[in-house]
Formats: C-alpha cells, structure tokens, sequence
C-alpha cells in the first residue's frame, strides 16, 4: 500500500492547480453572476488537455487514469462547482458513453472536437417524471428505415443551452422497461430538438442547466452507440460508475475551499472580546472539517484507484459519492454558520459553497439511491 | 400545566394562516426574492387588518396582547412563506424596546404609524463581528447643547433601505451607553446595500453616520438602562428570529408532504417508501420540539423578569431542527427542490439567513453554559 500520488501525478496536480487558478479563478464571479458558462473556456482548457482526461492518445487525450481525473476535478471545483459541473458533464457523461460504445466515426466526429473542446457535450437522462428513476423514461427513439425518430422531454441537463450535441438516453423498445434503451447522439441542429428553458438553481449557477425537448428529432442509426437495439442501461452503469467517482473529487474540492476559507476567517476574528481561535468549540469545528476533508480525499483515491483496475462496482462508487457528498454538507454549513451575517453576503464565495455543495446529494443518484445501491450490494 | 392556546390565541393563528394562504402568491414571492423587492401591498394590507403590533398597548393602535400572540403571527406568516413572512416580521425591529424603555411621548410618536403600517422601524447595532457584546460599539455619540452628534458605521443593519426611523446604539459616554431613536436624515445617513443570498426581500445595509443630529429627547431609555436594554433586545430578535424559524420548519414540512403525494418513482408514490415516510416523521418531531420550546420561550418573556435560559435552549435546537427540516425537504423534492420555480429553494437559503439571526451554535451554547454554571 502507497498512500501517496506518484511523481508524475504530483506534478499534473501541480499543472493543473496553476492552471485553474490562472484561468478560472478570474470568471467566476462574473459567470456565477449573469448565470452562464464562459464558454471560451472550453477551448483553453482543451488546448491543455484538460477535457477528457481518460481520453487515449489515439482520440487527441492525453491518456491519463482516474486518478489524475479525480485530482484535476478536485482542483477545478475548488476554483469554481459551477464551472466544474460543465467541464465534468462534457469530459465524462457526455464524452465517456462515445469514447467506450461509439463507433470510429462517432469517436471522430463527436469525441475528438470534444476533447479540443471545439464542440461541447451535454448528457441527457433525466426527464420530468423520471429522475431518481431512470429507467422510468418515456424518450422513445423509433426506427424509421435509415433512421430513429426521437420525441420526449430531458430536464436539468447541464450544458443545455451551450452544447453542440446531446448523449441521449431513449426507448428503442418500451415495452422492455430498462432492457429496451439505447443511447443517441444528437446534435444541436438536428430538425427537432430544441431548449425549451434554461432553470434558475439554488446554486452552481456558472453551469447552465437546460429543459431540452425532442419532437420528431430524427437521427440517422449510426447516431446510436452500440451496434444492437437494448442495453442502453448497462453502458450507463459504467459512466454513471465513473461519474460517482467524480463526485467524492468535486465534494472534496468545494470542501477544501470552504476549509481555506474558514481557517483564514478564525485566524482573523475577534469574538466576545478574544481571538476566535481560542475558541475551544470553533478549534474543534476546524479540527473536523480537516479531517472529514483527508477521509474524503483517500476515499475517493481508493475508488478512482479501484476504477483504474477495472475493480470498481457500483458498490464503491456509491460510497465515494454517499460519503464525500454527505460529509461536505456538514462542513460548507460550518463554514456558512460560524461566519454569521458575513456568511450571507454575495460577495463572500463562502455562501456560494453552500448552495453548490447542495446539489451533490441529488444529481446523479441521490443519497437514496446510493444507500439502495450499496444495500443490494449486501445481498439484502 | 397548559399546553393549550386560548381561544383568543387559536383565532389569531387562525386570521394569520388565512391571510397567508389568501395574500401570499408564489409568482409574487419568487419575483421579490430574485430581485430584492419588498412585499408593499401586502405589509399594507397585513397592517390594516391588525397583523402588525398585536402586543403593543391600544392606546397606541396593537391589541394589548403578549409577545407569544405575536409570535403565532410571524409563525403563521412564515410557514406560509419564509420571504414573505420573513419580510413582514422586521418591519417595527425594536419596538419592544421603546415599549420597554420608552417615554410616553415616543410611544405616541413611534408606535401608531408601526401599526398603521405608514412606517418601519429597526435597529442599528452591530459594527463588526462581535456583535453579541456590546464593548465592540464605537459609533460615538458626542453631546451638543440640545442635539447629540452621531458619528460611525452600523453593519448589517436590517430593513437599512426601508426603515424610516432607527435605534442606533453609541458607545459609552459619561452618560452610559447611548440608544438613540433616529430619524432617517439623507443629508447625514448613508446606505450601503448588502447582495445577500437569503432572506432577500429585508433589504440590509452598512448604514454610515456622518454628523447626524438628534435631539437629546430622543435617548431611549434612562442614564444606566443601556445594557439591560441592549440584552433585552437580543432577546427580542432572539424571539422573532425563533417564531420565523417554526413557521419555516412548518412550511418545509407542509411542502414535503404535498409532493411525497404527489411524486411517483418507480411506480409507488414517494409517501409510499419508508425511508421517505421516517422523514416525515422526524419533521413532525422536529416541529413539536420547536414548537413547545418557542412557545415556552415566548411566554418566559411576557413575564416580567425573563429567565434567559429557555430562549437559549430554543434557539440552539429550533435553529438545527430548521436548516435540517428544510435540508430534509429540499431532498424529498430532489432536482427540483434546487430549481427556484419550487419555494423549497428559497426556503432553503432563508432559513440560513434566520439561522444566521440566531446565532452560532458556538456563541449560544457559551451563553447558555455561562448561565447554567452561574457565570453570567
């Protein structure tokens, strides 16, 4: 057992610290205030490989392990969750699907300008009435002689206004319920898809989140990843598997902002008349926010190195993300309480840590869903 | 033991819930919320129909009631929103203190246009972070021949905007500590609004004193009164924030169970899984506990020498028990819990804001442990 990040990880972590405090840092006030997603940004970070990280050489990434993936996002989502929601939606829900099921063409077509950010991707499962339930989707894509004629509506879908293209997930055959899906790329200008509206969130406001619908969208059959109608939910497994790694690295990074922040503000203040650092109960806040922070950083190594060998179930993703997005509530809360009225203002990113961390016990798979998925895991 | 309302008490939380349900309009709230704007019309109306000062005297407009009939008000008005109700609850911050300590002329003069809901007062106190004790004060008030000359800076000052009058506490002078009562004077005051992320319809402020003149007749309270009625005030804002705090968690809690009825996954409606179905329970625990412990507070108060240990008690637990109740519902309504078209998103960040009136749990537990260990 090493417990610790090999050279060249250090180094990548180092990279992309400078990375992302050199060219995101500066947007983030600015795009969580007009609520919109700067999109130059795509092209940058592609230019420094940092989209699809688990990309291979072959398809333009640099070929990297989950690991560094996790570290990157870790690094990112101290900066910004917002901005750090689009990237992670695009680099893994959107692009993953392709990279692992899609055919040559696709991963050329769609992958490739992904990867230099030069089109955007956005992932589109979640609908109105099916949510927690995804297999409860009511998306049909129906065969049409060359082509899969596509109706339904999609909700909360991140990049939705912004994207080039959409991983669609839809019934081939809705009498199989869950058997019968299948995943769809679809682009932007295809007849028939539009963005209905774009939400207005409790937080992460630099993502944009968008209600997309399909009416009679058309796509032609080589736009289905996968050769065969059905097994849809099962190539989801394995993004959903990574996405729920990617979570104990996004909880960590908003967790160790709020930290930072905390610890500078207890070493500043005064309170009752003595510096607040002498306070015994506040040095035990800080005390648990550290280390709540250290056992959410090595849990989600452990799962990202778990993925990396192929010796992830679902069952280990479920507990990174249960117990990083779990923890981090109790510590961006602190954060927020012990700062006060100074806690609320706009100005103060430490409020801003609060609403973004809120949504990582719903998006994908709820705390719910996560205890489910480890219970069966039991054999219960 | 009585752990029943009176009649009386009953038929106001009754007209209170009635007016909520009828005036209060989810477009409205959620246009005032992202944009910051008050609710006028509705404070007016509220006012007309008696909701506001129902525990002043009749002679001076309320209704002759306890503090506990107020706070079944701002409980009712907050479970039906938290913004809303919020907002309605800090329109006369600081009354009670010119009840208290007050001549009868600035009761005649300050107390009436409350009620009518003509004009809004509130208190200026704090100045930086340590605003639960009052040696941190250094806005100075320096004694001319009929007039005091204020001087500094107040943060966060609610209603900041809004308020035409303010209690501004000044630092000790020979005198003692200095509650002044002061007009709004645009020439010497100046605002300085505060974007903040809850709580958005009470506009707040850093409110910077430049030479304001106020007539020595406008000291609050007497030569040695300060401290008692800079305690009494906490303990009043103790009290308000408390009765916001069980009208959110009864607010959280009514929207849960309405969608846990309406929602299906997987075939079944939310109401129909157990996990969901505890919830329920822990927030029906959750309301009680709040409930009983604000009631008990309310009416600790209304007697003549409050013991400060049941406010205490009911500020650390029903401060938990709300951002967890809220926490609990924004879960239940899932991704659309964190959509700002469902209330539960600015319930959520409102009952930080509440919990932030409150106080840390750190800096109540000090006092509360002070007491129980008679050091304080």
């Amino acid at each position: 057992m090493i417990f610790e990040l090999n050279e060249e990880q250090k180094f990548f972590q180092n990279r992309v610290r400078k990375i992302y405090e050199r060219e995101v840092a500066p947007l983030v006030d600015e795009y969580e205030r007009q609520e919109t997603f700067p999109v130059p940004l795509f092209r940058k970070l592609g230019e420094e490989g940092l989209l699809c990280i688990r990309c291979p050489r072959e398809y333009g990434g640099p070929g990297l392990d989950k690991v560094s993936e996790c570290i990157s996002t870790e690094e990112l989502n101290r900066i910004c969750a917002g901005i750090g929601a689009g990237i992670m939606v695009h680099g893994g829900l959107a692009a993953d699907p392709i990279l692992r099921f899609g055919s040559e063409e696709l991963k050329r077509s769609y992958l490739m300008p992904a990867v230099r950010g030069e089109k955007i991707g956005a992932f589109g499962l979640t609908e109105p009435d099916a949510g927690s339930d995804a297999a409860g989707i009511r998306t049909v894509a129906l065969r049409e002689g060359g082509n899969y004629r596509i109706n339904g509506l999609k909700t909360f879908i991140s990049n939705g206004t912004i994207c080039d293209f959409v991983t669609v997930s839809a019934y081939t055959d809705p009498a199989k319920r869950g058997a019968g899906i299948n995943l769809f790329v679809v682009n932007r200008e295809d007849p028939g898809f539009s963005v209905i509206k774009k939400l207005k969130k409790l937080g992460n406001h630099s993502c944009d989140t968008a209600e997309l619908a399909f009416d009679d969208c058309c796509v032609p059959i080589e736009r289905m990843l996968g050769e065969r109608e059905g097994g849809g939910l099962e190539q989801l497994e394995e993004t959903l598997k990574s996405g729920r790694i990617t979570y104990g690295a996004r909880s960590t990074g908003v967790g160790q902002a709020a930290f930072d922040t905390s610890l500078s503000y207890v070493k500043e203040v005064r309170r009752g008349g003595e510096p607040l650092k002498r306070s015994q109960a506040i040095r035990f806040v800080l005390a648990e926010m550290a280390m709540s922070i250290e056992v959410m950083r090595y849990t989600t190594y452990r799962g990202a190195w778990l993925f990396d060998r192929g010796l992830a179930k679902m069952k280990d993703a479920s507990i990174v993300k249960l117990f990083c997005t779990e923890s981090l509530q109790r510590i961006v809360q602190k954060a927020v309480e012990i700062q006060k009225e100074a806690g609320l203002v706009m100005e103060n990113p430490v409020q801003r840590y609060l609403r973004d961390a809120r949504l990582f016990k719903i998006t994908e798979g709820t705390s719910e869903i996560q205890h489910l998925v480890i219970a069966r895991d039991l054999g219960l | 033991m009585d752990f029943e309302l009176s009649e009386e008490q009953k038929d106001i939380q009754k007209a209170a819930r009635e007016f909520a349900r009828g005036e209060f309009d989810p477009d409205l709230t959620l246009e005032l919320d992202q944009n910051g704007g008050f609710p006028e019309a509705i404070w007016k109306k509220a006012a007309r129909l008696g909701f506001i000062g129902t525990h002043y005297p009749e002679e001076f407009g309320g209704q002759g009631l306890s503090l506990l009939e107020s706070a079944l008000v701002i409980e009712a008005f907050c479970r039906g929103d938290s913004g809303i109700g919020s907002a309605l609850s800090v329109v006369d911050l600081g009354a009670e203190l010119i009840l208290k300590f007050g001549s009868q002329e600035q009761m005649r003069r300050y107390l009436p246009p409350l009620v009518k809901g003509e004009k809004r007062l509130t208190v200026a106190f704090g100045e930086s972070e340590d605003d639960k004790d009052l040696s941190h004060i250094s806005t100075t008030a320096e004694k001319r021949e009929k007039v005091y000359l204020i001087r500094g800076l107040k943060k966060f000052v609610l209603n900041a905007t809004l308020a035409n009058s303010f209690i501004i506490f000044c630092k000790k002078s020979v005198e003692g500590w200095l509650p002044l009562i002061v007009e709004k004077d645009q020439d010497t005051m100046e605002v300085h609004p505060i974007d903040k992320m809850g709580l958005r319809m009470i506009p707040s402020g850093d409110l910077y004193l430049k030479d304001v003149r106020v007539s020595h007749e406008n000291r609050l309270g007497k030569k040695g009164e300060g401290i008692d009625l800079f305690q009494y005030f906490h303990q009043v804002m103790g009290l308000r924030s408390l009765a916001q705090a069980l009208g959110v968690i009864g607010g959280a809690f009514d929207r849960a169970i309405k969608y846990s009825n309406q929602r299906e996954q997987f075939g079944r409606k939310l109401s129909q899984f157990q996990v969901i179905q505890h919830k329920l329970a822990d927030m029906e625990v959750g309301l009680e506990v709040a409930r009983w412990l604000t009631y008990r507070a309310a009416a600790e108060f209304d007697k003549k020498e409050m013991d400060p240990k049941p406010l205490l008690v009911a500020q650390i637990e029903a401060g938990k028990r709300m951002t967890w109740a809220v926490d609990e519902a924004l879960q239940i309504f899932g991704g659309y819990g964190y959509v700002a078209e469902q209330e539960i998103e600015h319930f959520y960040r409102d009952a930080w804001a509440i919990r932030s009136l409150l106080g840390t749990e750190e800096e109540l537990r000090d006092l509360l442990s002070k007491k129980i260990l008679g050091k304080g």
